[in-house]
Order: structure tokens, then C-alpha cells, then sequence
């Protein structure tokens, strides 16, 4: 922790120089991740509809990203007569600035850019400002197609921040800290495969995380902001050119920063087999390889899904988020309470010394018990979630038996 | 006090202000409300460069992220969605003003009048002065843990001391919600999903014809006796 008003002025120059230095590196890192992502996601999903996707520009296709960025420069900059021409203009930079301030604490492998004490709440505070971007671009664009898409995507924002928040709650309960930096070096434990996605918990608040993350990326089948079979192509619909690059750059930026958040706070982060026995160093570069493996995997079931699930109905978007995702997730804290208690505690609750013995890291009937335990607790709720969800017969009204919507 | 700070406080500040004045002026209701976003933007940094993180983060998650984020969707449902042209200042707003004034006074006035000697300290000093005074209690020696208001006592505070009033918030909130939900869903409590325009026509053809009202909104059945 520094305290920059007593360094002085050499030592501050120094600090002004690193941080330059560290984000210059995240931001080319980030675009150049960007780059690449769009060019995986069209040629994976290529694959999967049976085509060969963008494969002249370059080796395989790699620059043809490169290539349309150029083209998106070179083309003519349009604002609409009857637009908001300064809304209009700064919500791309709201949209991007969201996502960039988001990398300043994430993590790429062991490597951390700064470790704020705060850091998973930082992150999902600046890209809630995401909102407010789509709103602006919404309104500020002076088309109905424009504002519903907004209303959309902020209805969407909004309902599916809370599970996601939410499914954040167990992995701090398991850490019992917010830095990011703790969260991914408490993971190492068990020869680096202490991964929090290894307990029923976390599995629960992972599966529930990536729903809500998916929704919270716009990735189909949650794309309804900008759903071009119904409202043209929503918020983004009188942006052209570079703006509508720099919303482009925003959206999977965005997506490479939910793989990072993902693979640090459940899968480990940097953590793997050999990477505390090869020193600093080589340790490092192979935490940052096990690192990009996760998050690509990851992005890799996002283009999975966008291959083969069909987008939802706003009131189903709805509906999921209310209905079937928040009781599950807040189940899972309450499990979660319950499984740092049973593998944690010693003083504070007697008993469980009597019955399991003292807490350890190799107190595995501890473990034994809180995996059975929060296993039933989790399966249950997801058992009476679905049950209670399940539509009755008795429930349709009589505008859908006669329209035959009864299945 | 360090030049750097006081520059960056400085220009904090004038964002702060100008922003809020603008939301107060400004003639187009959303731009007041875009305004508001960036006074609340302006105050987590203020807090930021106090190292208040939580707050500051806070500020940002509850403030600009959500409330406004509401205030601007409430504005756009239910006015016309130009938004132009709003007068937003009353005849007599120098009454407000002076209230605001006297507000503003009432909390600074005796601020400066205790702390009038420590106003341009930094967050170092506090923490000297906090370093200190544990030294002190702990009888002379410097204790290893110092104690800094950060996330862990904000959430034993909240925990422990101010339970009851925690409790008493959440249930407040609680029963706002489920009020909302009530109002809101009273009309819907007939209609389970939205039809399309195809399954309203087809519904038409086959004779089952959703009563409307002169504006065209549909008019759930048992409303009577819902009332």
C-alpha cells in the first residue's frame, strides 16, 4: 500500500512510468485479445455450420481482423440529421471506457496490474457503466429500433447483475476476501488444482455466473439488445464505421473480460500443476499459458452455445433471471455458509471437533461431509426450482388451449 | 500538503460542482440525468482520493450503475421520449438555494469551527495520527494491526453494532418491493405471457376477442373482482 503524497518526486515519476507502461500493455493485450476472439468465434462456429469461415487474409485467416479494422477506419463517419450529436458521439467512449477500467484489476495469470483490496467489487461496479453507454447510444440516436434496443439491453443489464453478484457471494465466503490477488493465490493449494469450481458450491455459483455472464456479454442466447431479426441490429442500429468498431471492440472486450474473471475466481487462474515448483520466472509464463487455456475454453462454450441454442423471448429472459436462476443462487449461499462451517470451523463450533475432528487442508472426512451436505442442499433446490416452475395444465388460460400452445 | 493532490482535488471538484449544476439548468431532462451520473462519477473519485475504496466503489455500483441508471429508464418510460424543452428551475428557486446555503452551513460551519486546524491533512497524516493513537492505547508500543475503517469492519459494524437497524432497512426494503410488485401485477394477473401479433389475429378469427378500452389497452376480465 503506498501513500504517494510522502514519495518523492523521482519515485513518482518511476510510479507515473510503470503505470504507463502496465497500461499501454493491458490495452494493446486487450484489443489484440479482441482481435483474435472475433476471428476464433467466426471460424469455430465456421466449423460447426459446416463452412470454413474467414481463412485468405494471412495465415488461416488470422489477419483478416487487421483488415477490417482499416476498413472500418477508411469509412465515412455518419451522425444522423436529428440525433443527440454529443450523446450520440460519447456513448461508444462510455461503452469502452467501462470495459477498459475493468482491466486495470484483473488478472492475467499470476500476474496482477494492481491489487486493489476491492477488486472483484471494482469490477462489476465500472462495467455496470455499461448501462449507461447503451442507454445513451439509445437515445441519443433518435431511432425507435435504437431506444427499444436499449430499454432492452438495460432491462437485461439489470435484472441479470443480481444473480450475477450474487453467484460472486460463495467465492468470497471461500476466500473470505475481495482482492483478486487472494482469491487466485488461495486457489493453489492441493499441487495448484485448489480451484473453487471443484466444490459443489462453486460449481453451482460457476454454472449460475457463466447463464448470467452470458447475458451480461450480450452472447446469444441473451443477444436480444441487439436481436437483428426483430428490431434491426437494436442500440448499435445508426452507428456506423469507427463507432460502431469501438462498440465492437467494447462488447468483446467485455467477453475476453468475463473468460479472465471466470477462470480466476473458479478455475484457478494462473494456478496449475508445477507452477510453484518452477520459481518465478518460468512458473509465471506457464501460469500465464494454463491462464489463457481456461479463459479460451470458456470462450470456447460461449461460440458452443452461440452455434446451437436459439435466443430467447424477452419475457423468458425475464422469467429465467426471476424465477429460476435467483433462488438457485441464493440457495447456494446459504450451502455455502454451511460448507465453510463444516470444513472451517474449530472454536467456534465444538461440535464438529467432536464429530470430525480438527479443521485441516488434509481433514478429508471434513470435506467428505460438506461435499455430501451442500450437494444435497444444491440439488434439492435446483429439484424444486424446476418443480415449481413447471407450468400446470391448469394454468394456461384459455387464449393458449385455443391457440394450441398447451406444450 | 502535496501540489499533486491538491491539483487533482481541485479539478475533482470542479467536476463535481459544474456537472451538478448542470443537472439542476440544463433544459433536456435526460441530459440532466446524464449530468447526475457524472456528479456521482465525480464523488466516488473524491472518495477514491481519500482511499476510501469500498465507498468510492460502492458510489459507483449503487449511484451511477443503478439509481441513475432507474431514473433514467423511469424518465424514458413514462415521458415523451424527446425530453426537450423541460423548465426545470422554479419562480422562487432562490429559496431553495438559500435553504441549500443554510444546509451546506450548518454542516461546515462547525466542522471548520473543531477541526479548523487539521483541514489540509492527507490520508499519510490520518494514518500517522491513527498510528499514533493505537501506539498510545496499546501503552507505548506500535501494535501490528492498525485499525483502518476498510471492508471487514464496515461489514462487523454492520453485523454486530448496527444489526437492528440493518434489519429494520432490509425489511423496509422488502415491503417496498413486494408493494411494487403488488401494483404492478394486479393488472397482469389474467394475461401470463404477451401474445404475438399473429396468435392476437388468429385468437381474432376464432371468435375469442380480448375486451379493450377506448385507448386500446386490454382490460383483464376480473379486475372487478381483483378490486
Amino acid at each position: 500500500m503506498t501513500y504517494w503524497p510522502v514519495i518523492a518526486v523521482d519515485a513518482w515519476i518511476g510510479l507515473v512510468l510503470v503505470s504507463i507502461i502496465k497500461v499501454t500493455l493491458i490495452l494493446v493485450g486487450g484489443s489484440l485479445g479482441m482481435m483474435f476472439l472475433t476471428w476464433y468465434e467466426r471460424r469455430a462456429i465456421a466449423y460447426m455450420q459446416d463452412r470454413r469461415g474467414p481463412n485468405r487474409v494471412g495465415p488461416q485467416g488470422l489477419l483478416q481482423p487487421v483488415s477490417e479494422a482499416i476498413k472500418t477506419m477508411t469509412k465515412e463517419d455518419i451522425t444522423p440529421l436529428d440525433a443527440d450529436r454529443v450523446v450520440h458521439f460519447l456513448a461508444p467512449v462510455v461503452m469502452l471506457g467501462a470495459t477498459v477500467l475493468a482491466f486495470a484489476v484483473i488478472p492475467w495469470g499470476n500476474l496482477f496490474p494492481s491489487s486493489l483490496r476491492v477488486g472483484v467489487l471494482f469490477i462489476f461496479a465500472v462495467t455496470g457503466l455499461h448501462t449507461v453507454g447503451m442507454l445513451m447510444a439509445g437515445w441519443g440516436s433518435n431511432n425507435k429500433f435504437a431506444l427499444l434496443g436499449g430499454m432492452r439491453g438495460v432491462a437485461q443489464m439489470v435484472s441479470y447483475e443480481i444473480p450475477l453478484l450474487m453467484a460472486l457471494l460463495p467465492i468470497i465466503l471461500l476466500s473470505g476476501s475481495l482482492s483478486l490477488t487472494d482469491i487466485v493465490t488461495r486457489q493453489g493449494d492441493w499441487y495448484g488444482f485448489g480451484w473453487y469450481v471443484f466444490s459443489p458450491v462453486g460449481l453451482t455459483a460457476f454454472i449460475t455466473f457463466f447463464i448470467a455472464a452470458l447475458a451480461e456479454g450480450e452472447r446469444t442466447p441473451f443477444d436480444i439488445p441487439e436481436a437483428d431479426s426483430e428490431i434491426v441490429a437494436g442500440y448499435l442500429t445508426e452507428y456506423g464505421g469507427m463507432k460502431f468498431a469501438v462498440f465492437y471492440l467494447s462488447n468483446y472486450m467485455t467477453n475476453l473480460a468475463l473468460c479472465f474473471i471466470m477462470a480466476s475466481l473458479f478455475l484457478g487462474g494462473g494456478n496449475g500443476p508445477g507452477v510453484t515448483a518452477l520459481g518465478t520466472v518460468l512458473g509465471g509464463l506457464l501460469s500465464l499459458v494454463y491462464f489463457f487455456i481456461k479463459a479460451l475454453a470458456l470462450f470456447f462454450l460461449m461460440v458452443l452455445i452461440r452455434g446451437t441454442v436459439p435466443r430467447l423471448r424477452v419475457d423468458q429472459l425475464m422469467g429465467f433471471a426471476w424465477k429460476f436462476l435467483l433462488p438457485i443462487v441464493l440457495v447456494n449461499v446459504f450451502s455455502t455458509a454451511i460448507w465453510v462451517a463444516i470444513t472451517r470451523w474449530g472454536p467456534q463450533a465444538q461440535i464438529f471437533t467432536d464429530w470430525f475432528g480438527e479443521p485441516a487442508s488434509d481433514n478429508y472426512l471434513r470435506y467428505g461431509v460438506a461435499i455430501v451436505v451442500t450437494l444435497i442442499i444444491n440439488l434439492l433446490a435446483v429439484y424444486a426450482v424446476m418443480r415449481i416452475n413447471r407450468r400446470q395444465p391448469s394454468d394456461l388460460t384459455e387464449e393458449e388451449i385455443a391457440l394450441g400452445l398447451a406444450g | 500538503m502535496n501540489y499533486v493532490v491538491l491539483t487533482i482535488f481541485f479539478l475533482l471538484s470542479a467536476l463535481t460542482l459544474g456537472s451538478g449544476i448542470m443537472v439542476v439548468t440544463v433544459k433536456n431532462i435526460i441530459h440532466a440525468a446524464l449530468w447526475l451520473i457524472s456528479t456521482f462519477v465525480g464523488v466516488a473519485a473524491l472518495y477514491m482520493l481519500m482511499e476510501a475504496e469500498f465507498l468510492a466503489i460502492v458510489q459507483v455500483l449503487v449511484y451511477a450503475g443503478a439509481v441513475s441508471i432507474l431514473v433514467l429508464f423511469a424518465i424514458m418510460l413514462t415521458r415523451q421520449i424527446t425530453g426537450t424543452g423541460t423548465r426545470q428551475l422554479h419562480s422562487r428557486w432562490w429559496v431553495a438555494m438559500l435553504t441549500a446555503a443554510a444546509l451546506f452551513g450548518g454542516v461546515i460551519v462547525p466542522t471548520v469551527w473543531q477541526q479548523g486546524s487539521s483541514w489540509d491533512k492527507t490520508a499519510s497524516d490520518a494514518q500517522a495520527i491513527l498510528v499514533q493513537q493505537a501506539t498510545e492505547a496499546n501503552g507505548g508500543t506500535r501494535p501490528e494491526i492498525i485499525p483502518v475503517a476498510g471492508t471487514e469492519e464496515l461489514g462487523a459494524a454492520l453485523m454486530g453494532e448496527y444489526l437492528l437497524p440493518f434489519e429494520v432497512v432490509s425489511l423496509l426494503l422488502t415491503a417496498a418491493l413486494i408493494g411494487a410488485i403488488l401494483i404492478a401485477f394486479e393488472e397482469r394477473t389474467r394475461r401470463r405471457r404477451v401474445l404475438t401479433l399473429a396468435e392476437e389475429l388468429a385468437l381474432r378469427k376464432r371468435g375469442i376477442v380480448e375486451p379493450h378500452d377506448e385507448e386500446g389497452a386490454v382490460v383483464p376480465v376480473d379486475a372487478e373482482q381483483a378490486v
